[in-house]
């Protein structure tokens, strides 16, 4: 009998509401102006609301929080440390996220140890590129790009791309690709052993890849929240 | 100009220390001056492998904590001339060594106009093994053929890639793999790692492999290092090695079984 209720833990990506003014009014406005350029794309959006400015009225955030209702907005939480703002969002119902806990991306875990491209770091919308082997314990993170990897990355080790992973060399640690939740991105593998393949979230162990893409030349897809293997000729 | 090796591995009980006594008797033996230094604070063994324990009276720790000086700290061996030994303390923990502290032996043995300065490194990845590697030019990291070796050596490397000294100047630092414990027929069996599946991983270049041997263990026992005792394959095998690390060219070795033939079982040898 499957269980009523099961918990898991997810990341999902959500839209940060950055407010820079403690005047209600002028708030309001501002977003009045912005919703109905694009009403279609701010209906029903999940919004986590993040105060920029300290605020001095105790009805700041319940008036925001019916504001965004009325914009058939749907704020769910706000993101703060400050006690009086914590006060107000458990009266308005809102969930507290600690600004602490954004997530540490594009920082390698023994930091950049092979050498990453400082070329590559000033154009971002190119592919980060990593010369040499990626080592058990590093991780190597492309935020908003593809990642190009020309060397192996070995067991323990992470890759993790917003787009699309090409690994020139072979491939035996963990791997991402479209981890902020694109199911269009694409893996790209030269010689293929890798303990993890994930791409948006779908992932599949070792375990449950086919023998035969083991040491092959594959791309890696997803075909319906399938992650899929093709070898490469 | 001196050189800084530091002798690695990440896992324990590779052979780091057999290496580090091996090589640096070699270089010794060549007529370079070597110093070696016990990074082992609180398990020392350095100085039992090389014979000296009954001679230590001051050591690594009090150098770097000013209660000696290092000329009064360094144990001349009595085997190799030129050969120095920097034993580590049994009775302190690894909080007791600072990265000054460190920096300023080092130096001294600079100064001192030593050639090497071989680091032998605690297993780990923590406080010890890190100053052990901080200051390294070169690196030595032995490794045995099996997995979990392997992959705590591929660990240190990507440290030594990202938190060494020449790492943060954005030098390199050259690696040298040494694989210990090599058994052909093992490999051959399957059991062990290949030597050329584990330098493809690892990726850095071989100096040498060094054969499983009960003559090691012996040599440890005895407190001599095994390069000394004449006629061994893993004398023989870390002489290659010192031989290769000083830029000379030699064909590696040990890599297969050596099949008795039946004439040799029947007369011996």
């Amino acid at each position: 009998m499957p269980q009523p209720v099961s918990l898991k833990g997810s990341v999902l990506s959500l839209s940060i509401l950055k407010v820079a003014s403690a005047d209600i009014d002028q708030v309001t406005q501002a977003l009045a102006d912005t919703t109905s350029k694009a009403p279609a794309f701010f209906k029903g959006l999940p919004i986590v609301i993040e105060l920029d400015v300290t605020i001095e009225d105790p009805m700041f955030l319940a008036l925001l929080v019916e504001f965004l209702h009325q914009q058939e907005l749907v704020p769910i939480g706000v993101r703060t440390q400050e006690k009086g703002v914590i006060e107000q969002a458990n009266y308005a119902g809102l969930a507290v996220f600690d600004p602490k806990d954004k997530p540490h991306v594009d920082k390698a875990l023994d930091s950049a140890a092979p050498v990453v491209d400082a070329e590559a770091k000033s154009l971002p919308q190119t592919a980060m590129m990593v010369r040499g082997a990626v080592r058990s314990g590093q991780q190597i993170v492309a935020k908003d790009r593809d990642l190009v990897i020309k060397g192996s990355v070995n067991p323990g080790a992470e890759i993790i791309a917003d787009g699309h992973v090409h690994v020139y060399g072979a491939m035996r640690g963990k791997l991402f690709a479209g981890s902020n939740g694109n199911v269009n991105a694409r893996i790209f593998v030269q010689k293929f052993d890798a303990e993890l393949v994930c791409i948006a979230g779908f992932f599949l162990l070792a375990d449950d890849i086919a023998p035969a893409y083991r040491g092959q030349a594959v791309e890696i897809y997803l075909v319906d929240e399938n992650v899929r293997f093709e070898i490469l000729s | 100009m001196a050189r800084v090796i530091v002798v690695t591995s990440g896992k324990g009980g590779v052979g780091k220390t057999t290496t580090s006594a091996s090589v640096s008797a070699g270089l010794a033996a060549r007529g370079h001056k070597v110093a070696v230094i016990d990074f082992d604070v609180g398990l020392r063994n350095l100085d039992l492998i090389m014979g000296c324990e009954r001679r230590v009276v001051y050591d690594f720790v009090n150098v770097v904590q000013g209660e000696a000086t290092i000329k009064q700290a360094l144990i001349k061996d009595k085997k190799t001339p030129n050969l120095y030994v920097l034993a580590a303390s049994q009775t302190r923990d690894k909080d007791a060594l600072t990265q000054e502290g460190v920096e300023r032996v080092i130096d001294e043995l600079k100064a001192d106009g030593f050639d090497f300065i071989i680091c032998d490194s605690p297993a780990g990845i923590e406080k010890g093994a890190q100053l052990a590697l901080y200051f390294a030019d070169e690196a030595i990291i032995v490794t045995n053929p099996e997995v979990s070796s392997v992959r705590d050596s591929d660990r240190i490397l990507g440290i030594l890639q990202a938190k060494s000294r020449r790492a943060e100047l954005g030098e390199a630092v050259k690696e040298h793999l040494v694989l210990t414990r090599y058994n052909p027929a093992r490999v051959e069996a399957g059991e062990m790692l290949a030597m050329n599946d584990v330098v493809e991983l690892l990726s850095v270049d071989l100096l040498g492999v060094v054969p499983e041997s009960q003559d090691v263990l012996q040599a440890s026992n005895a407190g001599t290092p095994v390069i000394l005792q004449e006629g061994t394959d893993a004398s023989e095998a870390y002489k290659d090695i010192v031989a290769r690390f000083l830029g000379e060219e030699k064909p590696q070795r040990f890599l297969t079984v050596e099949h008795k033939s039946l004439f040799r079982k029947l007369f011996g040898k």
